[in-house]
Formats: C-alpha cells, sequence, structure tokens
C-alpha cells in the first residue's frame, strides 16, 4: 500500500526543487536589469552635467565679448576675426556679480547707464559681438558658442532684483550695497531713494567717491542744484576727487543732463 | 468513475510477460514480420538485442508462440547456466532423451548430429536473457549450430559487455542481429491506449492526453518495462484517491501530479 500523504510530501519538495533554477535565473536577471539600469541612469547624468556648464560658459563667455565690444569695438574689429552673433531678446538676469559692476568708475557707470536706458526701451536689442580668438582650454566650448546665432537671457525686473539686496543690506549694512542700491534707483529714475541710499552710504563711509557722485546727482534730478553744487565742492575740498571736480564742473556749465 | 476501473486499469500494467499482452506496434509488427522472415532462410544463429524494457522477452514469447504452432521451438525464458543440465535440458525438451548423469558437449552434439532433420523445419531454441551465459557455453551453442541441425535465436541486453560477447561469439556466424529499442512518444500513446482498451479500460484510456504521455515518455525515455512500472503506480495512487479522496482526481485528464508521484515512488524521478 503507497504512502499518499508521505509522497504528496516528496512531491511538493521536488516541485519546489525543480522551481529553484528558474527561481535564480528570474533573480539573476533581475539583478543585472537593476545594475543596468542604474549604469544607464549615471551615464545620462554624467553626460548631463557637461552641458549644464558649456551653457553656463557661453553665457559668461557672451559677457566677457559684450564688454569688449563696448570699449574698443573698432580696434578689435580691425585686430581681431569678427564674427556675428545675433541676440535677440536680452533681458538681463539676476546677477549677483553686481560687485564687479559697484566697482567700475562712473564714466563707465554713466555709459552703462545709457546702454541700459536703450535696453530698457527697447525689447530686442541686435548686438554685434566680436568672438575673441580661441582659447585653446575652452576652444570646444567657442565652437559651440559660434554655432549658436543668438542666446536668451532672462533677467529678472529690477524691483525684485533691488528688492532681494536691500534685503542683505540690512542684515549687514555693507556701504557696497546700500551704493549698489542707490545706483540701481537712480537707474530707474527713483531720485528720491537714490538720494536717501547714497546718503546712508556717505554716512557708513564718508569716503566712497562713487556714493557722492550719485548723491550729487540725485539732488540735480531732485531740483536742488544748489545743494548738489555745495556737496560737491565741500567734498572737492575733503577728497580732491577729479570725478567730482569733472561732475561739478558739468553741473555748472548746465550740461549735465 | 469507479474505484474498480483504476483497479483493472492498474492490473494492465502488471510487469509479466504474456503473449495475450501483446501490444502490436507498427514497428514492432514489421520486426516480427522480418524476424519471421529471417527464420526460414538458412540461418544459424539470431541475435535479438536491446536495452532492459524494450519488449526482447515479450517479443520471444509471442514468436515461440507463433513458430511452436508450425514447428519445434523451445523457449528459455531463464538461463541454465550450468553446461550439463543446459544439454540435458535440451535433449529432453527437444529429442525427449532424458539423462540421469552428467551430460558434457560431446556426449550432446554427437546426439545432436545423429538427429534427422528436414532443414526446413529445423528446430527453434530461444534464449532469453543470453548475457548471463558463460563465454564457454556460448562457445558452445555456436558449435551447435553449426551443425545446423538445431536453430538459435539469443535475446541479450545492449550493454557494453554484452556486445563484446556478440562480436567475440556471433560475429562471423550471425548471420542476422535485430535491435529492439524504446518507443516514440506516438507509439507510447498507442501502447498505453491500447493496453487499456484491450482490459476494456475505456475511460481510463481516453484520459491519457498527449500532453500526459509527453510526461510519461519523458520519465521513462519510451521503456516500456519503466512505462508499466510507472503506470501501475499512478493507477494505484487514483485508487487511493477514488476511495479516499475523489475531489483530488481529473475525470477528463490524468493529472501530471499523480504521474510525478508515481515517478517519484517507482524511482524515476530523484526527489
Amino acid at each position: 500500500m503507497l504512502n499518499i500523504k508521505d509522497l504528496e510530501q516528496r512531491h511538493m519538495k521536488y516541485k519546489i526543487k525543480s522551481y529553484i533554477p528558474y527561481f535564480i535565473i528570474i533573480f539573476i536577471l533581475g539583478t543585472l536589469s537593476i545594475i543596468a539600469f542604474n549604469i544607464f541612469t549615471t551615464k545620462v547624468k554624467i553626460q548631463k552635467q557637461p552641458i549644464i556648464q558649456k551653457e553656463i560658459i557661453k553665457i559668461k563667455k557672451v559677457a566677457i565679448d559684450t564688454n569688449i565690444t563696448k570699449k574698443e569695438p573698432r580696434k578689435i574689429q580691425k585686430k581681431q576675426e569678427k564674427q556675428k552673433v545675433i541676440i535677440k531678446k536680452i533681458i538681463l538676469k539676476p546677477s549677483l556679480d553686481f560687485m564687479r559692476r559697484v566697482n567700475t568708475p562712473v564714466d563707465a557707470y554713466s555709459n552703462e547707464k545709457k546702454i541700459n536706458k536703450k535696453k530698457m526701451r527697447e525689447k530686442e536689442i541686435i548686438q554685434e559681438v566680436i568672438v575673441e580668438p580661441v582659447i585653446p582650454k575652452k576652444e570646444k566650448y567657442i565652437e559651440e558658442t559660434q554655432e549658436i546665432k543668438s542666446i536668451k537671457i532672462k533677467r529678472n525686473k529690477n524691483k525684485e532684483d533691488i528688492s532681494e539686496v536691500i534685503k542683505r543690506f540690512k542684515k549687514n549694512d555693507n556701504p557696497a550695497l546700500s551704493l549698489f542700491i542707490a545706483k540701481k534707483y537712480y537707474q530707474a529714475g527713483n531720485y528720491h531713494k537714490s538720494y536717501n541710499y547714497a546718503l546712508i552710504t556717505n554716512q557708513i563711509n564718508r569716503n566712497i567717491e562713487s556714493s557722492w557722485i550719485i548723491f550729487a546727482k540725485s539732488l540735480m534730478k531732485l531740483n536742488k542744484k544748489k545743494m548738489a553744487i555745495d556737496t560737491l565742492k565741500k567734498y572737492i575740498n575733503d577728497s580732491n576727487s577729479n570725478r567730482a571736480k569733472i561732475l561739478l564742473d558739468e553741473i555748472q556749465s548746465g550740461k549735465f543732463k | 468513475m469507479k474505484s474498480s476501473l483504476f483497479k483493472d486499469s492498474r492490473d494492465v500494467f502488471l510487469d509479466i510477460v504474456d503473449t495475450k499482452d501483446y501490444i502490436e506496434l507498427d514497428r514492432m509488427s514489421s520486426i516480427y514480420e522480418s524476424l519471421l522472415d529471417s527464420i526460414t532462410k538458412p540461418l544459424k544463429m539470431i541475435l535479438l538485442y536491446g536495452k532492459p524494457g524494450t519488449g526482447k522477452s515479450m517479443f520471444l514469447s509471442k514468436l515461440h508462440l507463433a513458430l511452436s504452432q508450425k514447428q519445434t521451438s523451445l523457449l528459455y525464458s531463464t538461463p541454465i547456466l550450468d553446461e550439463s543440465e543446459f544439454f540435458k535440458s535440451i535433449a529432453r525438451d527437444l529429442y525427449k532423451i532424458s539423462y540421469n548423469g552428467e551430460l558434457n558437449f560431446t556426449q550432446f552434439i554427437k546426439v545432436v548430429k545423429s538427429q534427422n532433420i528436414d532443414e526446413k523445419l529445423v528446430p527453434i531454441i530461444l534464449l532469453d536473457e543470453a548475457q548471463l551465459y558463460s563465454t564457454a557455453l556460448m562457445e558452445n551453442i555456436r558449435l551447435l549450430s553449426d551443425t545446423r541441425k538445431v536453430k538459435f535465436i539469443i535475446a541479450l541486453h545492449k550493454t557494453e559487455k554484452e556486445d563484446i560477447i556478440a562480436k567475440e561469439h556471433f560475429q562471423t556466424r550471425i548471420w542476422e542481429s535485430i535491435q529492439l529499442e524504446n518507443s516514440s512518444k506516438a507509439e507510447l500513446k498507442i501502447y498505453i491506449q491500447k493496453k487499456l482498451l484491450k482490459a476494456n479500460c475505456f475511460d481510463t484510456a481516453n484520459i491519457f492526453t498527449q500532453k500526459s504521455v509527453n510526461l510519461i515518455h519523458k520519465l521513462t525515455d519510451g521503456n516500456y518495462r519503466d512505462t508499466n512500472k510507472l503506470l501501475y503506480t499512478t493507477f494505484e495512487i487514483y485508487l487511493y484517491y477514488a476511495k479516499n479522496e475523489p475531489k483530488k482526481i481529473h475525470k477528463t485528464r490524468v493529472l501530471d501530479k499523480i504521474i510525478e508521484m508515481a515517478a517519484i515512488h517507482t524511482g524515476l524521478i530523484d526527489a
């Protein structure tokens, strides 16, 4: 007589044993597919990273080129290879490299102001940009930059820009920040505020030439010519600043606009 | 289905050699016909070989039954290993001569040669399991067949050893060698169904689908003896379930699980 219960148990074990190779194969395949997927995704990430870096470099490159164009466009045009890159819709981005601008001289600032005014009026500006000769290390990136005919640069609005800086200024009372704010308000035509921030800057540090210039200019815009002249004279007496002298001459001769 | 049906079906696959249970398969029939044809030829010996369970014994039984109707035929299913006893048995069964003492080969061959026999009705001796005979006895059998007074049909397992025997003793004298092989899937299905139908087990014959037969073939490699053992146990399990757990059996097809359980029990599956 057969022991059926025992046979059933042995059969159960046999079936489990017979399925083990399939489970192992499925497990191995599953593991391999997960590993393959991970490798693939990491490769994709690695491939994406340089692209972002390239884009950053492109933007920086354009910024550098623009400065060169402003300073000596004609000389560079003669010496260097010319390449025209049309930039449509240059909407300036919130650049936190304002510190660099703060340190630029007033003349450059005033030139910049004019350009910025034009930018404000026009939504689309076509600029001629002269690309520097190819630098060996950045060769690839420059080539790619040349291929791009138009670069769109988005920029936040001034208000948002300034408010961010004001917050920072309130935290640390840095005169560089208050001067930046004063300049921004002056550019925006808000001469009361530019006056106030220039005044604050002067109170924090009396030796910042640009701050006195902005202060005097703001007074002029607020139709306080006499006060502007007096302030400049006092500052010239204290500092003998050439820029202050030039501005004073412009005001007194009626050339200041 | 009634449990008695499973009992009858089970008994169909009892591993016994009975010519009544012989199943006619196309390939076996053609081999059988060719063997009958070979016997009529003036051949001294015929070698029938194949793996264990390929139906050699059944084949010899069937042949013996057929031959004995028209000529003298002796079938020794169990080998007689003692030489004297072997000769005495043949002398007694073939020539009706009894010896009380020893009978050696020289004495026996004289007896054989003294017989007047019609060439067309030469007595045939069928020896099953011939691989068990000693080399010396096999050599004597060869010499006996050389007298042309007796013809031998020898069935042996096809193993390496038996191949050597076949080469050494029969290579120059054989005459005819027939190999029996395991069944194919199609043959196995016919074999199972015919066996069951022969015993009027129609319901159980129908539960063997090609899929089930394929599984049986996979387990037994088409070997008839293993198939008999497997199906005997399968119906034993069916019998148990029919009595105790009828829900576990299927009416339209034999379950793989039950076949596998039977295979585990018979040792065809090592579990």
